[in-house]
């Protein structure tokens, strides 16, 4: 079943013609877009800036809490070449305040607008918006925009946040604790009272930031004579960006929104086909979704009946919706999967004003309100045996969401994930965890790569420190307690089904052939002899990419719907091929792997392929884009889906003309034959030139086409898990506390690759980020919430002399399913923390408790320094 | 927050005479217009990006007679009489500079918002000196920051240019 055979290394020349299926799909063919991006030709949304277009800047609180008691925008107006200064009032009459996407039990999300008015939350809130003739007019004009402050205590800590006396962000919650639960899974009380040992340990990880090289940015162009609305933007999801932009960027009046609604026949039956298509067979699944969530947030704030009301009447009564297009992306990490209040504030600006508006942050905002993630407080007890077997785990987990919620992916679908993620691919007995969110006065809390990979790091931190306590070895307590091959089927005591995909002990079992575990101890002798110590850290992991078809009934019940990708195959009718997309790429080379997918399923050249996405008058619909590692799986199985639809049917015409049986017709480089006669062959010009000859052209997405299908690849597909082992040796320098990396090795199974070379990159760069979040990188703040690193100076992103190389080793599973590609686009980031910090506290003999070790921390564990 | 004393738009424009990827250019901006500025407002030269605007992250790094330079920190009055090479002029008639062909090859780069600034600064390395290890690559490299790949594809990229350079010299 498995092949653990080493490195692909082949490449592939994209001009070499496809030879029939499966010539490109697992060779590293080299990137289609390269053929822009590395000539200065890539069109990020800061290239284009269309005539007469104004530009924005953003007023922001310098306090981390406040009350805002006045603001006089008089001398920014008069600056020659300011257009308008908007401010939080304004937006208030403009727009509609966001409402909450994802309801958990217990889970208070606050009303917001995208403009503060009354109280600034964090150091960035932006309380007012100034647009002028040149970006450094409409900077030199929001300082002067004179804004009054009552200052409040601002919270800076978890432990603050749960402090009940301190002073509510939002007031409506009454304190800063916005959501806490517990779950039970089997009998833990008895679990942990039969077990031999109990041992608790806590574990904090502080902010990080997922700080993609370019920063966030829109352009909102509105059409002088028509009024029509048109967006560019650096986004993950397109159609999220262009829902949220119709439903908040206006506020219309909800009476007449319904009215226009009932009296549009087109309009109604056009909105009751699509839910009838989108509940469909799905209703059963929406239905289990839980109302009590709802129900609480409406008793803590009963406006958000009435606004999701309005904003859904608003939402039908129109259909001229923004027409949103993406290009190039530089990086999200998905910071870019959220709707920044920018993006909103902008687009009111423009609708109200009526003139086309660019906005690109600068790298002091982004650090400031780009995004935030990971702040975590983690309290593990595992209950185990005198052997050594695991048997019981008790969770408590605090999340820092900072000020404003996540829009639409953040702080509660993390924890969500994390709760079903904990307990790993380790045979639990019993299995609880409470889980808060505290709201402090920091950005906000978004998904960063791997958003949920504090459960890894903390479980795998815990695992060693079980095994240290017994006198076990780090691989030894894993084999012992991990899941494998005479398990299955099994299931997570969480849910989630667990089948032979879950290679993470197979992983863990070739990981330890490769780390040369009997030079081990020369090693160590070796680092002492040179003032250093030497350590070495395992950390396992398996991730829902896309897991199993159950998998996130698991985590939100009802929502499963959400996750489905759609994708469709074309071929003109002058015979070019296109495959349309959801997905959003914006680094992971999809234009490179679908095209292999779909080269590959159609017997042409890679460049025969057009990849169509990101705009989304033509770009199928979902509402997530590119995220949790779904490009390879989910996108990239739609796509063959499609490619082979496709295939199907432009085979059948053929064997028409060839007047021969479809299964004796084959496709090799673009010529379609019967097998055996390739001289007698058509191309795909000539079989969609009898198609409009015949009269059969059909309507597909964007005109009239000799061929079109469409197809989806459901959260029912064939998923699966991507699972792997790192191994991290470090090397600690005892005077100075600096910590050196000698080797890295990642073993990884996502089943059979589609381009090596892209996972390979995908690995290594979730790496580099695991290694900066533990080495370098801290989104600092004080006690009351002052930022404390605004700038690359104090932010630390490790450079090519920090970063290592790094080993990857491939194991290729086959799923039981037909689709089997698995993601890697978090892996790296998963597994990374919790090696490096294993591989610490090995080199250093102390309990590492912290995610954060910079080289003062490293010698305050040691001893060598006392802690301030 | 207001201090109009400090924040006045400064006005006036001056006009910047120089040589930008071979051609020579007479561009008018705003006085205090950085030369990433000029390079993509007034010029359209776009393959220059802009990261931080701090001099960090080298993102705009250019080559500004014979020197590798953040283009973000250089005003473009500075840059009057001098020859300036983007992103844009390092392909000659459509044929790949060493190092862009050799990143294509190592899969150098993925969402490559970065591409453009270590492209620049590996050229204005390797034309300095083509005899460099991977230590000097990388401590060269060193004031460019990717967020993707980890920068062994980037490194590799440029080992393989060093190669054919050396094989073509």
């Amino acid at each position: 079943m498995t092949s653990p055979e080493t490195h692909h290394t082949g490449t592939f020349d994209t001009a070499t013609q496809g030879s029939g299926l499966g010539a490109f799909t697992g060779t590293s063919v080299k990137r289609v877009e390269d053929h822009r991006l590395l000539v200065g030709d890539g069109r990020y949304v800061a290239d284009v800036v269309p005539p007469g277009c104004l530009h924005a800047a953003f007023v922001r609180s310098p306090f981390p809490h406040a009350r805002l008691t006045g603001i006089d925008t008089s001398e920014a107006t008069r600056l020659p070449g300011v257009v308008s200064v908007i401010t939080g009032s304004d937006i208030e009459e403009l727009t509609n305040p966001f409402l909450p996407f994802l309801a958990l039990p217990g889970l208070y999300t606050p009303l917001y607008h995208s403009l503060s008015s009354e109280r600034v939350r964090f150091v960035g809130d932006p309380v007012a918006l100034v647009v002028a003739s040149s970006r450094a007019v409409a900077e030199d004009a929001a300082e002067l925009v004179d804004v009054t402050y009552e200052v409040l205590d601002g919270i800076g800590t978890i432990d603050r946040a749960l402090d009940p006396e301190s002073e509510p962000i939002w007031p409506r919650a009454k304190n800063n604790l916005l959501y806490d639960r517990t779950t039970d899974h089997g009998d833990v009380e008895g679990v942990f009272a039969d077990a031999d040992h109990v041992f608790t340990e806590t574990f904090r990880c502080p902010r990080q930031s997922n700080q993609p090289m370019e920063t966030r940015g829109i352009l909102v162009e509105v059409d002088s004579v028509t009024g029509a609305v048109s967006v560019r933007a650096a986004t993950q999801a397109p159609h999220m960006l262009r829902w949220q932009i119709a439903a908040y960027a206006r506020k219309e009046s909800g009476p007449q929104s319904i009215r226009s609604f009932l009296t549009n026949p087109e309009r109604r039956g056009a909105f009751l086909a699509a839910a009838k298509a989108f509940v469909g067979d799905k209703g059963e699944a929406l239905q289990s979704s839980d109302s009590t969530a709802m129900q609480h947030q409406l008793k803590t704030e009963p406006r958000t009946a009435l606004q999701m009301v309005r904003t859904g009447a608003q939402l039908l009564g129109r259909d001229d919706y923004p027409h949103v297009d993406a290009d190039d992306i530089g990086g999200g990490f998905g910071a870019k999967g959220s709707v920044a209040r920018e993006e909103i504030a902008v687009a009111a600006a423009a609708l109200a004003i009526g003139r086309s508006i660019q906005w690109i942050e600068d790298r002091m905002e982004n650090l400031m309100d780009g995004g935030q993630a990971r702040e975590e407080e983690l309290t593990l007890s595992i209950a185990c045996d005198a052997d050594g077997t695991v048997r019981g785990l008790d969770v408590d987990l605090v999340l820092d969401q900072g000020a404003y919620p996540g829009n639409p992916v953040g702080a509660p679908i993390t924890v969500r994930i994390m709760e079903v993620m904990q307990p790993g691919a380790y045979r639990f007995e019993a299995f609880r965890q409470r889980s808060r969110i505290v709201a402090t006065n920091k950005g906000k809390y978004v998904a960063y790569r791997g958003p949920w990979a504090n459960e890894t790091w903390a479980r795998e931190r815990m695992i060693n420190v079980v095994a240290r306590r017994l006198g076990l070895s780090q691989t030894e307590i894993r084999r012992k307690n991990m899941y494998g091959d005479e398990d299955w089927p099994a299931a997570m005591l969480t849910g989630p089904a667990l089948d032979v995909t879950c290679s993470v002990r197979k992983t863990l079992e070739r990981a330890e052939e490769l780390a040369d575990l009997d030079r081990l101890d020369a090693l160590r002798a070796d680092a002492v002899s040179r003032g250093k110590r030497l350590g070495i850290g395992f950390a396992s992991y398996h991730e829902a990419a896309p897991g199993p078809p159950d998998y996130f009934e698991h985590v939100n019940p009802g929502t499963s719907a959400l996750l489905d990708q759609p994708a469709t195959a074309s071929v003109s009718v002058d015979g070019t091929i296109q495959i349309w997309t959801s997905q959003m790429p914006h680094g992971q080379s999809h234009e490179t792997t679908y095209a292999q997918l779909a080269a590959d399923q159609l017997g042409v050249a890679i460049e025969d392929i057009e990849l169509v996405y990101g705009d989304t008058s033509r770009a199928p619909f979902d509402l997530l884009g590119t995220g949790g590692s779904r490009g390879g799986p989910v996108g990239g199985g739609a796509v063959r889906k499609v490619g082979r639809h496709l295939r199907s049917v432009v085979v059948a015409k053929a064997a028409d003309m060839l007047e021969a049986s479809v299964d004796d017709v084959t496709i090799e480089r673009g010529n379609i034959h019967v097998a055996g006669v390739p001289a007698r062959g058509l191309t795909y010009a000539e079989v969609a030139a009898r198609v409009v000859a015949d009269g059969e052209t059909v309507d597909g997405r964007d005109g009239t086409y000799a061929f079109s299908v469409d197809d989806t690849y459901t959260s029912a597909g064939d998923g699966g898990w991507s699972v792997a082992t790192h191994v991290c040796w470090v090397e600690v320098d005892v005077e100075t506390g600096i910590v050196e990396i000698p080797r890295y090795l990642v073993v990884e199974d996502c089943g059979p690759i589609i381009n090596p070379a892209i996972v390979d990159g995908q690995v290594r760069g979730g790496v580099a980020q695991g290694i900066g979040a533990v080495l370098y990188e801290r989104a600092a703040y004080d006690e009351q919430a002052n930022p404390q690193a605004s700038t690359y100076m104090d932010y630390l992103i490790p450079t090519a002399t920090e970063i290592p190389r790094i080993e990857v080793d491939h194991m290729e599973t086959l799923s039981p399913g037909e689709n089997d590609h698995r993601g890697v686009g978090e892996g790296g980031m998963i597994g990374a923390p919790a090696a490096i910090t294993n591989a610490i506290e090995d080199a250093i003999g102390v309990t590492v408790n912290d995610q954060h070790l910079p080289p003062y921390r490293i010698l305050e564990l040691m001893g060598i320094i006392r802690p301030d | 927050m207001s201090d109009s004393t400090t924040h006045v738009a400064i006005g006036g424009d001056i006009t910047i005479g120089c040589t930008v990827n071979g051609e020579a250019v007479a561009v008018q901006v705003p006085v205090r217009t950085s030369l990433s500025d000029m390079l993509r407002a007034a010029l359209g030269l776009t393959g220059t990006h802009l990261g931080c605007e701090h001099g960090v992250c080298g993102a705009c790094t250019i080559i500004v007679d014979g020197a590798a330079v953040r283009s973000c920190l250089m005003l473009a009055a500075q840059a009057e009489g001098s020859d300036i090479r983007t992103i844009e002029g390092l392909a000659v008639d459509g044929r790949w500079h060493p190092v862009q062909t050799a990143m294509h090859d190592h899969h150098g780069f993925q969402c490559a918002f970065c591409a453009p600034g270590f492209m620049m600064t590996a050229v204005a390395m390797l034309e300095d000196d083509p005899n460099r290890s991977e230590q000097e690559i990388r401590e060269e490299l060193g004031g460019n920051l990717c967020r993707c790949t980890g920068y062994e594809s980037i490194v590799d990229g440029v080992l393989a240019a060093v190669a054919t350079l050396r094989g073509a010299s």
